[in-house]
């Protein structure tokens, strides 16, 4: 059984290292380690801001919602996997050739990706941060806390959209039975006990008040919840013939005024139909940014006059920028490239399905401003969300092309995102702390999203396509 | 005769791995082109730098005239393509592939052609079924109609026969032969000698990225030499080199 384990964690490692070099791919964990460990220089100062508050939650926060971004193996299947790295003969189509069972080949692909999360963010983040803890003050006790409990906030993170998105393609209607479940029961918590479930997370009150006991629990019932899901996990039932309508014609005829209809049609038939699109908007959209709501408004009290809502709709930018990914990573240039189409009209053709998407941050943050009551400043907020979302995506596009989900385990390429985005959203959230409504400005950075839009297009037409 | 596609000096290097070196080839319209050689040697990539797919180390490719690494997309209008062992986008049906192909292509009759090719290729009711759930030989037949919807003047074809059963590989090879009489050229890769002695009326051989020999089948023939025979000798006489 841990042969083909290794083999595969083998084979992850050596497709990221030949696509950019075996240093830049080991150098990774090291940068997100140095990074977090300079970034706990500033935790003093926050704290001086912020006396009451312990802001660990805030990373439980980051690592339940990557958890939750990633967690959706059950929405492709085989298809995800195909996908990933296009049609190279990977290990996890062995299936045919090999005497093992899908389900096993696809458990070990799982495992073998979440072994891949922990190793490159969850560990380095939480060895920057005990690393620190001696020039910082911070307790070291806390810091070594950290480890097994921010772990277990991504893995639950990851076994609950892992869970959900295999119901969801298993039955609609279970799936969001399970997610009506659990909203009534958090509704429940906020309504009679007037707390915020966010304090209730296991992996939190674990680093609050660690108990061995509690410890095994949970991971007992991650465990469970990860065995469940992979019981329910279908593979492909491989040649069926089920008979579709056409869809792609009526949609290239509604797009027709855009730059590629044939392009963007492809893009929502495949959105639609694979489900990724309806999914996604719920597994790595709407959960983690409810979950960051609930964790974040543990802070508002602390916050400037209406600076929660503003940051929200950051932060709801932020994420709503990776759907620039989800465009691109379930989609191989492949196909593409017996067409006379060029990298950078694939490249336009993306952004231009991404910029549709954004429908739904908007509407999100439409809604959210109406429920608590923020209703007078829902304009500046979708404009500050949507600016940063189209700015995020287009430093996104220049520095990845069409393979953000590869590329972004280039340090050189995760170190610009990271600096580039920061720097700005630093100084447009400072100003918006300052008067919500500044929030509008931000409207300036479509002109830099478009120039990287455009850099990005004529970029990657001049390098060999990835993968070729 | 006018060479329809031409190769100077071509050379290609992924990192270490020298996949062709100074290659110098000719096709002559009308030709049915078999190149020929063991797996690696490498045909696939000859075929994306002819198609400016990727760029060259070193050297140039043309066809039609046209310069495969500078006006790539130009070619690609031109020319029909099917790639190695490339499958048709999962989530569209085998008629919504074609029907994509063809408005890319600006084809205006699509359906009727799209028609026309899943009848030659017997798709049955396999039309309105997602590419994904077709079986390997069926999407390497929709791989086959894509790349000659739109009737080009050149297609270069990677191994478009693997997959298929030998009812339709017939097909496929009886439709190969007609399409050259009207002047239009066909660039096959193959490591099938057979389906090369039988259909092709040129060829050449690659061997670890170096070319070997370019010439006519019938030159061979009248030399008495059969192309399974000359191609593992030359081959195997590579090899010790
Ligand atoms: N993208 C790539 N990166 C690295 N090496 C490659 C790549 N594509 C092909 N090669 C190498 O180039 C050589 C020729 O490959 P290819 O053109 O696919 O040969 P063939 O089609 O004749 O089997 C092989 O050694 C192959 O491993
Ligand atoms: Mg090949």
């Amino acid at each position: 059984m841990p042969e083909l384990f290794w083999r595969m964690m083998k084979e992850e490692w050596r497709i990221h290292s030949t696509m950019f070099g075996q240093i830049s791919f080991a150098l990774f964990p090291v940068m997100i380690f140095g990074i977090v460990w300079m970034s706990a220089f500033l935790l003093p100062m926050l704290h001086a801001s912020l006396p009451q508050v312990d802001l660990a939650f805030l990373a439980y926060a980051i690592f339940l919602s990557l958890g939750f971004m990633v967690g959706g193996f059950g929405l492709l299947g085989n298809e995800m996997m195909n996908r990933r790295f296009g049609q190279a003969s990977l290990l996890v189509y062995s299936a045919r050739s090999l005497p093992l069972s899908e389900r096993f080949i696809f458990a070990n692909f799982v495992i073998k990706d979440t072994v891949y999360y922990l190793l490159l963010w969850v560990f380095p983040f939480c060895f920057g941060y005990i690393a620190a803890s001696p020039f910082t003050g911070a307790s070291l006790q806390k810091a070594l806390l950290l480890l097994p409990t921010l772990a277990l906030s991504f893995i639950s993170g990851l076994c609950t959209i892992f869970l959900l998105s295999t119901l969801y393609v298993r039955s609609k209607a279970a799936c969001w039975a399970a997610i009506l479940a659990v909203s009534l029961s958090l509704g429940y918590m906020v309504v009679l006990n007037g707390s915020n479930p966010a304090l209730n997370f296991p992996p939190y009150m674990l680093y609050m008040n660690f108990s061995w006991g509690a410890f095994i629990v949970a991971c007992l019932m991650l465990a469970a919840l990860f065995s469940l899901s992979l019981l329910l996990f279908s593979p492909e039932q491989g040649v069926t013939t089920k008979q579709y309508r056409g869809l792609l014609r009526p949609l290239i005829h509604r797009f027709r005024r855009l730059p590629n209809p044939p392009l963007t049609a492809k893009d929502f038939v495949d959105l639609h139909r694979s489900g990724i699109g309806i999914g996604q908007a719920i597994f790595s959209f709407l959960l983690p940014l409810i979950a960051i709501f609930l964790f974040l408004s543990l802070i508002d009290p602390y916050l400037p006059a209406h600076g929660f809502f503003i940051l929200f709709s950051l932060i709801t930018g932020v994420v709503a920028s990776t759907m620039y990914t989800w465009v691109t990573e379930f989609d191989s240039f492949g196909a593409y490239a017996c067409l006379p189409v060029a990298t950078s009209t694939l490249i336009q053709s993306k952004v231009t399905t991404f910029a549709i998407l954004q429908a739904i941050p908007a509407v999100f943050i439409a809604a959210a401003a109406f429920l608590t009551g923020e209703g007078a400043f829902a304009l500046p907020a979708i404009v500050f969300c949507l600016s940063s979302s189209f700015f995020g995506a287009g430093v996104m596009a220049y520095l990845c092309g069409l393979s953000p989900g590869v590329l972004i385990y280039n340090v050189n390429v995760l170190f610009t995102y990271l600096v580039v985005n920061g720097a700005v959203f630093a100084i447009l959230s400072a100003l918006s702390f300052a008067n919500p409504l500044f929030a509008s400005i931000s409207v300036v950075l479509l002109v830099p999203a478009l120039l990287f839009v455009e850099r990005a297009m004529s970029r990657w037409d001049s390098v060999d396509p990835i993968g070729f | 005769m006018t060479a329809v596609l031409e190769t100077d000096n071509l050379c290609k290097r992924y990192g270490d791995v020298t996949a062709l070196d100074h290659v110098s080839l000719a096709v002559e319209e009308g030709a049915l082109f078999g190149l020929l050689g063991p797996n690696g040697s490498g045909k696939t990539t000859m075929i994306r730098l002819l198609t400016g797919q990727i760029r060259p180390s070193g050297g140039s490719a043309r066809v039609l005239g046209l310069d495969a690494a500078r006006e790539g997309i130009r070619v690609r209008e031109r020319v029909g393509i099917i790639p190695e062992q490339e499958s048709p986008p999962s989530f569209l049906t085998a008629m919504e592939y074609l029907e994509f192909v063809g408005t890319i292509r600006k084809v205006h009759d699509i359906e009727e052609r799209a028609e026309k090719w899943f009848d030659l290729l017997e798709f049955g009711d396999k039309k309105h079924v997602l590419c994904k759930d077709l079986s390997r030989g069926t999407r390497q037949k929709l791989m086959f109609a894509q790349a000659f919807i739109h009737e080009p003047s050149v297609a270069l074809i990677d191994e478009p026969l693997i997959n298929l059963d030998p009812i339709m590989q017939d097909v496929v090879k009886e439709f190969l032969k007609g399409y050259v009489k009207s002047e239009r050229t066909v660039f096959l890769s193959t490591h099938s000698l057979e389906v090369a002695e039988e259909i092709c009326s040129s060829f050449a051989i690659l061997h670890r990225g170096r070319l070997l020999h370019s010439g006519s089948v019938s030159g061979l023939m009248e030399a008495g030499e059969h192309l399974p025979e000359f191609f593992l000798s030359l081959v195997r006489r590579g090899r010790d080199a």
